[in-house]
């Protein structure tokens, strides 16, 4: 049952914890901000409570769906051959966007490209190319054409901006 | 009708405008012809920079993705057995034998003519009717715009593919994300946990890029397959398709209605709309047509709706500011963002912008026939790229993007917190686009929930004391009650 709707019960669990952070914010911050009772206009918890307690009624349904094998089709983990690929992924994506305030845009980016590329199955040269070349593209389309200042990291270095 | 294209004129005629269009086409047909991807993504990833544009031309770049890419899934789908798009699904029942009997040119012709008639008939239908339906609910109240907005969500999450259940807690949890940030009416923060980041609430983008690129990215890595190459049949330039398609010229204009209708019902969709353009459409053809093999007629009957059905989303977004699908949630989204309050205000207030998107819509379709037709031979190229050039780009255009709306790092955070979120989601079978319109519709409903509570002198009696609002709140307790049967009742032994 665990294994075999293993990503349903994870939104469960998710969707399940919601509401009672609602009422915790209600009861504890909102409340000591004056915001959490008196009249529709002074009373800003609500509309989240409402929305709130249909939520743990409709956890509570598929609660029942699933200990119930009520549900169309069960959600196991499937690995595929590329499964650890995708979470070696995950990470570079996480490692990049914490890295990007760091390095900046100019030293993250093209590691970053270069790197997914290879685990893509790309030859080194190509990859190291392509990444060079995605980088500089997308600098050029935000900084040359749009104004965004991308990150400039600890070395402040910027080329179109 | 016509003094709002009159009024928007000015404001679409321009040289950005019109170039956007043209790269919003072309962008959105090549979005759309790439498996996995799609209008919805074309509009994500482009949403960051029409922030950085005038009002109209962002609006035109995004409408010509949303109608590029509705027809761009058809291309895949006649070529390679594949529909790009969800949209295109029924266009392979006919469209690829077409292409096995050595008539591949045609179909594809066939698929954007159609695709682009369809939607004109479409955006005649937009421009009449959504006036009407914005000057009635101008009448609306408080009570209304909330039983209003309570039926849009609960028919995008009911309608919405998988259990009617999940995309209702879809819905709910869209809704719980806007009540995030600082209340409007007492000016406390709420649910911000202390930071000041979160005082506006999670950014929209970072969510709908987080949900649905990002999220898809990581279900492209796990299907592998990132070096294959298709082989595709070498395709040439040709017009004869404009001559074709007046053949079925009936099943065109009804296939187009049937989508516009079925559009204009948040949630149906334009792959349901084209499976029952199909299906009429098969029922009504001659048997010697030979459906099912090769007829032209299919292809017309299910372009045409689907791209009808774009049409037909765009009048409860732009008239009443309930998003017929998740693409069009984000283009209201994007005209909430750029300032603009689409429903019946639009068209009092802004007429001019009103009738700028109008035409926009309409410029859209007509530059799909051409530009769709004299690519052709780029599409083919296209669909050879293979996907390990594709995905870093698409995770490169999804972080700078949202970066780039507020030169935030932290809305990066939140695209990828939401990205995991999404992942777990699509695994469970949940429908990402009730989340996205709860976000939408969820300022909506509490602001005109609590105001009409205040008008109110005996509290929620307000909502069934009315008429209007009475009508709207017995639909959604139909609808309720039908999920509520659906969800108890006994399941049918499986056939043996």
């Amino acid at each position: 049952m665990l294994r075999k709707y293993a990503y349903d019960w994870a939104a469960w669990l998710f969707f399940a914890a919601l509401p009672l952070l609602v009422f915790q914010q209600n009861a504890g911050p909102l409340a000591e901000q004056g915001a959490a009772s008196g009249g529709p206009m002074a009373n800003a918890a609500i509309y989240p409570a409402i929305i709130a307690w249909v939520m743990v009624g409709l956890a509570a349904v598929n609660l029942l769906r699933i200990l119930g094998g009520r549900l169309a089709q069960g959600s196991a983990p499937e690995p595929t051959p590329t499964t650890r690929l995708a979470l070696w992924a995950t990470l570079l994506v996480l490692v990049y966007l914490l890295a990007l305030p760091w390095l900046g845009y100019y030293l993250s980016t093209p590691l970053m490209l270069a790197i997914f590329f290879v685990l893509l199955g790309l030859r080194l040269p190509l990859a190291a190319a392509g990444a060079l070349a995605m980088t500089m593209v997308v600098a050029a389309v935000f900084e040359g054409l749009l104004n965004v200042v991308l990150p400039l990291g600890i070395f402040k270095f910027t080329l179109f901006g | 009708m016509l003094d709002l294209l009159f009024q928007g004129a000015p404001l679409y005629f321009s040289f950005l405008s019109i170039l956007l269009t043209l790269l919003g086409i072309v962008g959105g047909l090549v979005i759309g012809v790439l498996p996995g991807l799609g209008p919805l993504m074309g509009i994500v990833l482009l949403l960051p920079v029409a922030f950085h544009l005038p009002p109209i031309p962002a609006m035109a770049m995004l409408i010509a993705i949303y109608v590029g890419g509705s027809a761009g899934g058809s291309i895949s789908a006649i070529l390679l057995r594949i529909p790009g798009t969800p949209l295109a699904a029924a266009t392979l029942l006919d469209g690829y034998p077409m292409a096995q009997k050595g008539r591949s040119q045609d179909a594809i012709g066939l698929s954007i003519t159609a695709s682009s008639l369809g939607g004109l008939i479409a955006g005649v239908v937009l421009i009449f009717f959504s006036p009407m339906l914005a000057e009635f609910a101008l009448r609306f109240a408080p009570p209304e715009y909330a039983a209003m907005a309570m039926l849009g969500l609960l028919t995008i999450a009911i309608v919405s593919e998988g259990s009617a259940i999940k995309g209702m807690i879809a819905g709910g949890f869209g809704l719980l994300i806007a009540s995030i940030g600082t209340d409007e009416f007492t000016n406390a923060y709420r649910y911000t946990f202390g930071n000041i980041n979160l005082s506006s609430g999670p950014n929209l983008v970072a969510v709908v890029v987080g949900l649905f690129a990002l999220s898809e990215l990581f279900v492209q890595i796990e299907s592998g397959n990132f070096l294959a190459r298709p082989q595709i049949q070498k395709l040439r330039i040709s017009f004869h398709a404009l001559r074709l398609v007046l053949r079925h010229r009936g099943n065109l204009l009804r296939s187009a209605l049937i989508g516009t209708g079925l559009g204009a019902i948040p949630g149906a969709g334009g792959d349901v709309s084209a499976f029952v353009s199909y299906a009429v459409a098969k029922r009504m053809a001659r048997e010697e047509e030979g459906y099912g093999q090769g007829a032209e007629g299919g292809v017309v009957a299910t372009e045409a709706a689907n791209n009808g059905c774009c049409g037909g989303a765009l009048i409860p977004t732009l008239s009443l500011g309930i998003p017929g699908d998740a693409s069009t949630a984000v283009l209201l989204g994007a005209l909430f963002l750029l300032g603009f309050f689409p429903g019946p205000d639009l068209f009092a207030q802004n007429a001019d912008v009103a009738g700028g998107i109008f035409i926009a819509y309409l410029a859209s379709n007509v530059v799909l026939v051409v530009l769709g037709i004299l690519l052709v031979p780029f599409f083919g190229m296209v669909l050879k790229v293979p996907k390990a050039w594709l995905l870093p780009a698409v995770l490169l255009l999804s972080t700078m993007g949202t970066y780039a709306l507020q030169n935030s790092l932290f809305d990066l955070g939140v695209m990828f917190f939401f990205g995991v979120v999404g992942y777990v989601l699509r695994r469970a079978s949940y429908p990402l686009a009730p989340i996205i319109i709860g976000m939408i519709l969820g300022p909506v409903l509490e602001n005109n929930f609590r105001r009409a509570l205040l008008l109110s002198r005996d509290g929620p009696m307000i909502f069934i004391e009315r008429p209007v609002s009475a009508t709207i709140l017995a639909i959604v307790a139909l609808m309720l009650a039908y999920v509520v049967y659906t969800t108890i009742r006994p399941r049918r032994a499986p056939a043996p």
